[in-house]
């Protein structure tokens, strides 16, 4: 086995502990735990409009996802538009 | 690799009094494989949790009011009168939901404006034997309707004062959504909570755990409804050719992908958004409180309050409100941009690879915001540390019975399953790797 595939292989031991730790952790003290209002209100959306065009390419990418990809993070700020 | 676009711009930090960053996740999603955990660790995970009646979105239920005669919940209002009436035992009594009174649930799609309900004053309040009270052990601010009571306990730390320590306040919300789950039940619910979560808690925290103590509070909370329009911007990319280059171990894929730009505009209503608005309860910072517990048993089915009466807190404490609409305004329309952007993932499900939003704008048309006391079943401990230790708590909601709690954590205990699990992994390392 490549020294790459080994060194993997022996972090399995530590970041198993720390995911472990993390998991039990949540799972008694609840830190991540808060009123899930996006999907437990009551919201009346009218269908959503917008328009999309071709900006560029990415050619050759080893990353399986658009770098800083945020579509699920709904509570993460992004700038703010000034208004119209 | 060539990507043409620059790289996104910082985004703004949002400064408002702002809500978890956090997305909370789904129900059940321990984060970890149960079946992979000893049998002991395996067997608090899967154990049942307390059951709580679906209040959510799509299906907020009315008529869930017990007649007080004979408890049956076939409860529906007399028509013409302002009286309720049990199909079981044809009892009558008053019950004025505020929601049909004062047309809180109508007219969503015209708002326009910041309207506000009149709160207390207009409502026949009860405020001559309301009286605030500052508890001078914890500084917390109470309610006693001194109708009923000269003295109270304080529900934040337990303390016993008297009414001379009073403070120049009294804050009276619009309506009060009365508790339906009973103490038993409450207590019941808080064990069954804390029996889940036993081997690894605090020796000191079981030692006194006495769910007898748990009190009943009415929060104060803004309900909100909302109207308006939100614009995101960004960048999405659609994969195109997926390839792998290299032979055996040093095998790669490689990804090509068109990149567009996306704008995405929704309009929409909220109905019942309810916000803290107490200041203290309001600040969710999980690492120096645990109020994201009392956070997580929203939402009430606050379509069944009923107009404000103190009568109603006779036996309860209660929390004055110490936050207006505007300072409020910020944790809005951050929980509006949220909802947004939960509106719009569906219409960007074709980029495969994800989209980066950079931009986003809010334009809020109208809001309606009615102060309301919401019921809470609390049990709190207190461990003691640095900086004054930390209050845990444990919370039923008084109506739909959701239960959530922080259980204080024995850290050698942690760390030693986390290790001996990290232990046994690594030795099955070990042994491929030396097997090989």
């Amino acid at each position: 086995m490549s020294d790459d595939g080994g060194l993997s292989l022996l972090l399995l031991g530590p970041a198993g502990a720390t995911g472990l730790y993390w998991a039990l952790y949540r799972y008694y003290r609840n830190t991540d735990k808060s009123h899930a209002y996006e999907r437990e209100t009551t919201v009346d959306a009218k269908p959503v409009t917008g328009s999309e065009h071709k900006v560029g390419e990415v050619k050759g990418t080893q990353q399986t996802r658009i770098s800083g990809d945020n579509v699920h993070d709904y509570r993460e700020r992004v700038a703010r538009m000034g208004p119209d | 690799m060539s990507n043409a676009q620059s790289p996104p711009p910082p985004p703004s930090k949002f400064t408002g009094p702002g809500s978890p960053q956090e997305v909370p996740p789904a129900p059940g999603d321990l984060g970890v494989d149960p079946a992979a955990l000893p049998q002991p660790l395996r067997d608090e995970l899967l154990a049942p949790d307390p059951v709580a009646i679906d209040t959510s979105a799509s299906e907020l239920k009315d008529g869930l009011n017990h007649c007080p005669k004979c408890g049956a919940t076939d409860v529906r209002p007399k028509p013409g009168t302002d009286l309720l009436v049990c199909a079981f035992c044809r009892n009558e009594w008053h019950g004025e939901r505020v929601e049909e009174q004062f047309g809180f649930g109508q007219g969503l799609d015209q708002l326009e404006g910041t309207v506000v309900a009149s709160g207390a004053r207009d409502i026949e309040a009860d405020a001559a034997s309301l009286r605030s009270f500052k508890c001078t052990g914890c500084g917390a601010e109470v309610t006693v309707n001194t109708a009923n009571a000269m003295t109270a306990r304080c529900h934040w730390c337990r303390h016993v004062f008297g009414v001379n320590e009073q403070v120049p306040n009294g804050a009276v919300p619009d309506a009060v959504l009365p508790f339906h789950i009973k103490k038993d039940d409450a207590i019941a619910r808080i064990r069954q909570f804390v029996d889940k979560r036993k081997l690894l808690a605090l020796k000191e925290f079981k030692a006194q755990f006495t769910p007898e103590n748990v009190s009943a509070v009415y929060l104060p909370y803004m309900i909100v409804d909302g109207r308006a329009s939100a614009d995101v911007a960004g960048k999405g990319e659609i994969e195109t050719r997926r390839y792998t280059q290299g032979s055996g171990k040093n095998q790669k894929t490689y990804y090509d992908a068109d990149v567009y730009q996306v704008e995405r505009h929704v309009d929409f209503t909220v109905d019942d958004l309810p916000l803290e608005s107490s200041r203290e309860r309001g600040n969710l910072d999980a690492k120096a409180n645990t109020n994201n517990i009392i956070n997580t048993i929203l939402p009430f089915d606050t379509k069944n309050a009923v107009k404000w009466n103190a009568s109603y807190l006779a036996g309860c404490s209660s929390e004055k409100r110490d936050l207006d609409v505007e300072h409020l305004r910020p944790r809005l329309e951050g929980q509006l941009l949220s909802i947004a952007r939960a509106q719009v993932v569906e219409s960007v499900s074709r980029y495969d690879r994800g989209v980066r939003w950079e931009q986003e704008g809010l334009d809020v048309h109208g809001t309606r915001w009615v102060a309301m006391y919401l019921p809470v079943w609390l049990y709190s401990y207190h461990q003691p540390g640095k900086n004054g230790g930390l209050l845990h708590y444990i919370a039923v909601n008084g109506r739909t019975g959701e239960t959530m709690g922080s259980i204080p954590v024995q850290q050698w205990k942690l760390l030693l399953v986390a290790l001996t699990v990290g232990t046994f992994l690594e030795g099955i390392a070990i042994w491929i790797l030396a097997s090989q």
